[in-house]
């Protein structure tokens, strides 16, 4: 019966293709050189230049994390470009001067990037290797006050803005990868949510990894002020190389009062062959900060792709009343392997926050959630509580579950229960009794284990994870 | 905390150890001298330790202990204080040295009570086939000192298809101030053969000292061992305890730890389920107050198919004090079938009372029933609400269910004696409680 | 076999992990006849609606069975579900997360798309099982809730009955259906699975009670035992069971057979 399963989460990666295009190249290397090459070519201020060159040397002074439950061999960070472009044609004026080829790649990618083709109600900016290729429907949102644009545009238009926010969430010394971001990022998406304004439409960001030896750093700031509203969603994909390549992005997220963020990703990143051999190594950091009284960052998540991932999309709910939530279904297969969860940082009183993770391994993978919800000392009548399931196809898997519960106020109300399921010999009979076969079983089964996630998602995204999730464990999911 | 101060704990704690006279038995010198090794090598643990993360022992690091040389006296009034009527044979160790003039003769057919001495004297394999066998040397460096620093423990076999008549009470007493005792016990539960053991740690005097305790049990097939074990330190002492537990095939073994004392205790109960069908029910109580820290750690390790286990574990927290749960659950490849639950349920009594749980499941077989719970906060507001509408005070109603919360752990001790030593002990914290809670 | 049988057993034996269970059962139903199996604990009466049904963990060793005169060995137990064989489970399977009216919608298409007949979109197909709903007292809400997960007995039994409505299956065997239930319970299952009787379909009943017998009245009674049948009567064999017990019957048998 492993064996049907196991077949069924066997399927081919569909984004595996490489686009043929003329790229600006950094040399391979990391020193402050390509630092500064990377600034100057982006034309960034001083400040951001300086902003780099400590977040740097910090990372020189740090060693690479070793406690998370994955084992890849060490990283040359000297083997890495650190810049790549699409060569640019002179300035873009309108969306018909992108390059065909790039056109043409993200059409292949299900991403119109034509705004009357481009799905209605989502805004999309696309980054491709280092840089921002475009960024759709921006004039519409800065009608009613919305930027929405590429990091690089954003640091040029409105560093103010940045300068305020950048690095106040995810502080360059945060950990190893977010200092090694804050040295070598290059571009991202920046959205400013003005005080009061819901966001008319989805905002999202596609990311395209292409070139074989680069790692992407990418950085994203979303910033809401008091009463403002965001949706914002994150899509990624890389061509099949049987190297590995590094993504060390940083994200940041700052809900002022009464604001409310709601960040979702679907992540499938090349996760390598059924060898284990390339596949991206997908080491993040993403943070969001509910600083304002009321506010509320929701975090949903559907990973299915990279070799390695790494990844904690954390609260800090400082302000009284916010709140944290996150809502996570991670599969694995073949030799993936996945360390996610999230941190839940209880500071403000009557901060609340909610915690959802589906793990589902296959394969020889493996899945471990990892989370930490910490109630301060101040943080009275600070609530959590957290679900944490898996399930297991075939017995050579494994399935971890490590929650780290701090509480250090009595007035705290922690929950967490975690349960291990798997897909029965009896509940399949039972499917087939009443005529349903295997294939379609399994991806119902699976779908009812991962429902409380996927209710999460926007709309469009559910339809595309679910299918997405039934494209990894079998041919048709509708 | 330093390097230096930790390290030079570990050099003051193995001072002497060299003078330690050459043992009967080339085996256990070589063991010793293995020990010391490794607890060389390891070197004493700091918070940077994911295992000790959450557990300072700084304040341990500032003392430096020595072996007491000797049993100290104890009058007979407060030994008789210690004794639990249940038990058929009692086995004492003062200050770390067995002291089998204050233990009584063990005349139960089913049992062979020996000391290490003895033991090694005589020709009994068992000895050798399992000292250091199921609480190995490299995983800890308090294991590997309390190995390093071995001369006298007690053996105790439970033959074959016997079972015992009467409890066994093994009682480790701290007589004196500033000295470290290192009680080693070995527990072997031959094929089919039962018994009920109580360890219990106790303080005849209030000041500093170190218990570093050291207890093995192996249970071979379809063997049944109660495991009781209560640490009533003095608050000032610092106690580290390990027992190691081999289960074999249909075995179980059933524990209630009990921690009360100590400023600091670390309990770590490891446990590997080494055959099919083996079964462990776990339960532990730590109620503390003060500025006392109770650390408790389990490992559950499935290794075999058919493995069953319940583990419950609770905290009562008071004052500043700190409890600290990690529990880990461990089902290897081919462990199909498990069926393996935890619970940690910790109260908090105190503002600045503090709980840091982690538990852990780790799974590598999908035919597996796997589940854990923690949770941490104070009474149900409607559990106070309902013995408030049958006409309870609020003190009375919160006295009430604290009790009865730490008391569910108690009230599953098979010895009536010292289940109801323990209640009272319970009933006073949870009424001091309940009055300190009433100061204005 | 006239053109009335429905399903035709052949000297069925069928094994689990290497132990026999049947060892050569033989049984015909025809359309519009209500069979039922009784017989005590271990006699091999759910092992031969598992074997039926075609639950993977039986191993078939000997025998046949034709439904409608085709092979039913051939089919894999989807196949069977499609074909019209539907078993009503003893112990019905918790699915958490999917939802009763999505897993009875997948199921009904499913099996209308094999019989070549339209399928129902969500709304046309919530009417259809409203009516089925009210057929078995069933409240609407119980739609939206996870097949099986947090039911108590009774509601996992009635469930299954509306499965059997929404199925129209040729051949439905109920096993145990009446186990856990109480009086008000066993009386809407009983009328409910009454209502279902046509004179093109057959219901096999595997029951250890005869109470179940005076609420669905059998045409036929087989007494089951060491995986044979070893009596087939009418009705009043049910009631001869209820006073007598089981063990006259294998003494019966014995002395026939000596």
């Amino acid at each position: 019966m492993s064996s049907v399963l196991q077949n069924l989460v066997n399927q081919p990666y569909r984004h595996g293709f490489v686009t043929d295009i003329d790229a600006d190249v950094a040399p391979k290397g990391l020193n402050e050189d390509i630092i500064r090459l990377i600034s100057h070519k982006k034309g960034e201020p001083e400040w951001l230049l300086e902003f780099r060159l400590k977040a740097f040397r910090h990372w020189l002074t740090m060693t690479e994390p070793a406690w998370a439950n994955v084992k890849y061999p060490k990283i040359d960070f000297q083997d890495i470009i650190y810049y790549s472009a699409p060569k640019p044609k002179a300035k873009l004026a309108s969306m018909d001067e992108v390059d065909p080829e790039l056109l043409r790649t993200f059409e292949k990618l299900g991403v119109p990037l034509h705004e009357q083709k481009a799905l209605a109600g989502v805004a999309v900016d696309v980054i491709f290797d280092s840089v921002s290729v475009t960024t759709t429907y921006k004039q519409r949102l800065a009608e009613v006050g919305i930027i929405f644009c590429s990091m690089s545009e954003a640091v040029r238009d409105h560093p103010e803005l940045v300068r305020r926010y950048l690095g106040s969430v995810v502080p360059y010394t945060d950990n190893y990868y977010a200092a090694l971001n804050s040295a070598v990022f290059t571009d991202g998406s920046f959205c400013f949510i003005p005080r009061g304004v819901k966001c008319p439409m989805e905002l999202s960001t596609y990311f395209r990894i292409n070139t074989q030896e680069s790692g992407q750093f990418e950085r994203t700031l979303i910033v809401a002020e008091e009463s403002a509203q965001v949706s914002y969603l994150e899509g990624c994909t890389a061509p099949k190389f049987d190297t590995n390549q590094l993504h060390a992005a940083v994200v940041e997220l700052v809900a002022l009062d009464d604001a409310d963020i709601k960040y979702s990703t679907v992540q499938n990143w090349y996760a390598g062959d059924e060898n284990g051999v390339g596949g991206i190594y997908n080491f993040v950091t993403k943070r969001g900060l509910c600083k304002g009284v009321n506010s509320k960052i929701s975090w949903t998540q559907v990973e299915t792709g990279s070799a390695i991932t790494w990844k904690y999309p954390s609260c800090v709910l400082l302000g009284e009343n916010s709140i944290g939530e996150f809502y996570s279904v991670a599969l694995t297969n073949h030799h993936q392997q996945a360390d996610t969860g999230t941190k839940m940082i209880h500071v403000g009183r009557n901060t609340r926050s909610t915690i959802i993770s589906k793990g589902i391994s296959a394969g020889s993978s493996n899945n471990s959630y990892r989370g930490l919800v910490r109630i301060g000392g101040k943080a009275d009548n600070a609530r959590n509580f957290s679900q944490c399931d898996s399930m297991l196809i075939g017995d050579r898997c494994g399935a971890s579950t490590f929650p780290y519960i701090q509480v250090h106020n009595s007035s705290a109300k922690v929950e967490h229960e975690a349960t291990t399921s798997k897909i029965g010999e009896d509940q399949l009979f039972y499917f087939a009794q009443r005529g349903i076969g295997t294939e379609e079983a399994v991806s119902m089964i699976i779908n009812g284990f991962c429902k409380d996630v996927f209710t999460q998602l926007p709309m469009e995204f559910a339809v595309e994870a679910t299918k997405l999730l039934g494209l990894k464990l079998e041919g048709s999911v509708g | 905390m330093s390097e230096t101060l930790s390290n030079g704990h570990l050099d003051s704690l193995l001072r002497g150890q060299s003078r330690l006279p050459s043992s009967a038995r080339g085996w256990l010198d070589a063991l010793r001298a293995d020990a010391l090794e490794q607890a060389n090598a390891l070197s004493v643990p700091t918070t940077r330790d994911e295992e000790w993360r959450y557990t300072d022992l700084s304040p341990l690091y500032q003392k430096s202990f020595l072996p007491a040389p000797s049993a100290g006296t104890v009058a007979a009034q407060a030994l008789d204080a210690c004794l639990l009527p249940e038990a058929g044979c009692r086995l004492v160790f003062v200050d770390g040295h067995y002291a089998p003039r204050l233990s009584s003769a063990c005349a139960d057919p089913a049992l062979g009570v020996t000391s290490f001495s003895d033991a090694l004297a005589g020709q009994d394999p068992t000895l050798q086939a399992n000292l250091a066998r199921h609480a190995p040397l490299g995983a800890d460096t308090f294991v590997a000192v309390n190995t390093a620093w071995l001369q006298d423990g007690v053996q105790v076999r439970v033959h074959a298809g016997r079972t015992a008549a009467a409890p066994i009470q093994v009682l480790c007493l701290s007589t004196r101030p500033d000295v470290v005792a290192y009680p080693r016990l070995l527990v072997v539960a031959e094929a089919d053969s039962g018994c009920t053991l109580v360890e219990d740690y106790v303080a005849l005097h209030g000041g500093e000292y170190l218990t570093n305790a050291v207890t093995e049990v192996a249970l071979a097939d379809g063997a049944r061992v109660r495991h009781v074990r209560v640490q009533r330190e003095s608050t000032s002492g610092f106690h580290i305890g390990t027992c190691g537990v081999r289960i074999g095939r249909g075995a179980h073994y059933l524990s209630s730890a009990v921690a009360l004392g100590a400023r600091i205790s670390r309990f770590n109960l490891n446990i590997v389920q080494a055959a099919e069908g083996a079964e462990s029910t776990l339960d532990g109580l730590a109620l503390i107050g003060g500025r006392q820290l109770a650390d408790m750690h389990s490992l559950l390790d499935h290794r075999y198919a058919h493995g069953r286990s319940r583990q419950l574990f609770k905290s009562v927290v008071d004052d500043e004090a700190h409890a600290v749960f990690n529990g880990k659950i461990f089902v290897h490849h081919g462990a199909q079938r498990t069926d393996s639950s935890q619970q940690s349920r910790s109260l908090l009594l105190s503002p600045r009372a503090r709980v840091d749980s982690k538990p852990q499941l780790e799974i590598f077989a999908d035919d597996v029933k796997c589940a854990h719970g923690a949770a941490v906060g104070q009474l149900e507001a409607e559990q106070v609400f309902y013995l408030k509408s049958r006409g309870l005070d609020e003190a009375g109603a919160r006295n009430l269910l604290t009790f009865a919360f730490a008391a569910e752990i108690v009230h599953r001790i098979p010895l009536p004696s010292l289940a109801a030593q323990l209640e009272r002990i319970v009933l006073q914290q949870t009424q001091k409680q309940t009055s300190d809670r009433n100061r204005p | 076999m006239t053109t009335k049988t429905i399903l035709e057993v052949r000297d069925l034996s069928a094994s689990i992990n290497g132990v026999p269970i049947l060892k050569g059962m033989d049984m015909t139903i025809n359309a519009g006849e209500v069979h039922a199996i009784m017989g005590p604990n271990g006699s091999g009466k759910s092992t031969f609606a598992k074997v039926l049904a075609g639950h993977p963990a039986y191993e078939v060793t000997g025998g046949s069975v034709l439904l409608r005169g085709q092979d039913l060995f051939a089919m894999p137990a989807e196949e069977r579900a499609r074909a019209g064989v539907f078993l009503g489970f003893q112990y019905p399977i918790e699915v958490p997360g999917v939802t009763n009216s999505a897993f009875l919608r997948l199921a009904y298409n499913t099996v209308q798309g094999a019989r070549g007949r339209d399928e129902l979109d969500p709304l046309e197909f919530d009417d259809f099982v409203q009516e089925k709903l009210a057929l078995l007292e069933m409240d609407p809400a119980f739609l939206d809730r996870s097949v099986n997960e947090g039911f108590s007995g009774g509601e996992k039994k009635r469930n299954e009955i509306l499965q059997m409505a929404v199925l129209e299956p040729m051949l439905a065997i109920l096993d145990e259906v009446d186990s856990g239930l109480d009086i008000d319970a066993l009386r809407i299952v009983a009328s409910g699975v009454n209502r279902l009787r046509t004179a093109d379909n057959a219901i096999l009943l595997v029951t250890h009670y005869q109470r179940l017998l005076d609420h669905i009245v059998p045409d036929y009674v087989h007494v089951m035992d060491g995986g044979r049948v070893l009596r087939t009567g009418s009705k009043d064999l049910a009631l001869e069971l209820e006073s007598r017990g089981y063990d006259w019957v294998a003494k019966e048998k014995a002395g026939v057979a000596a």
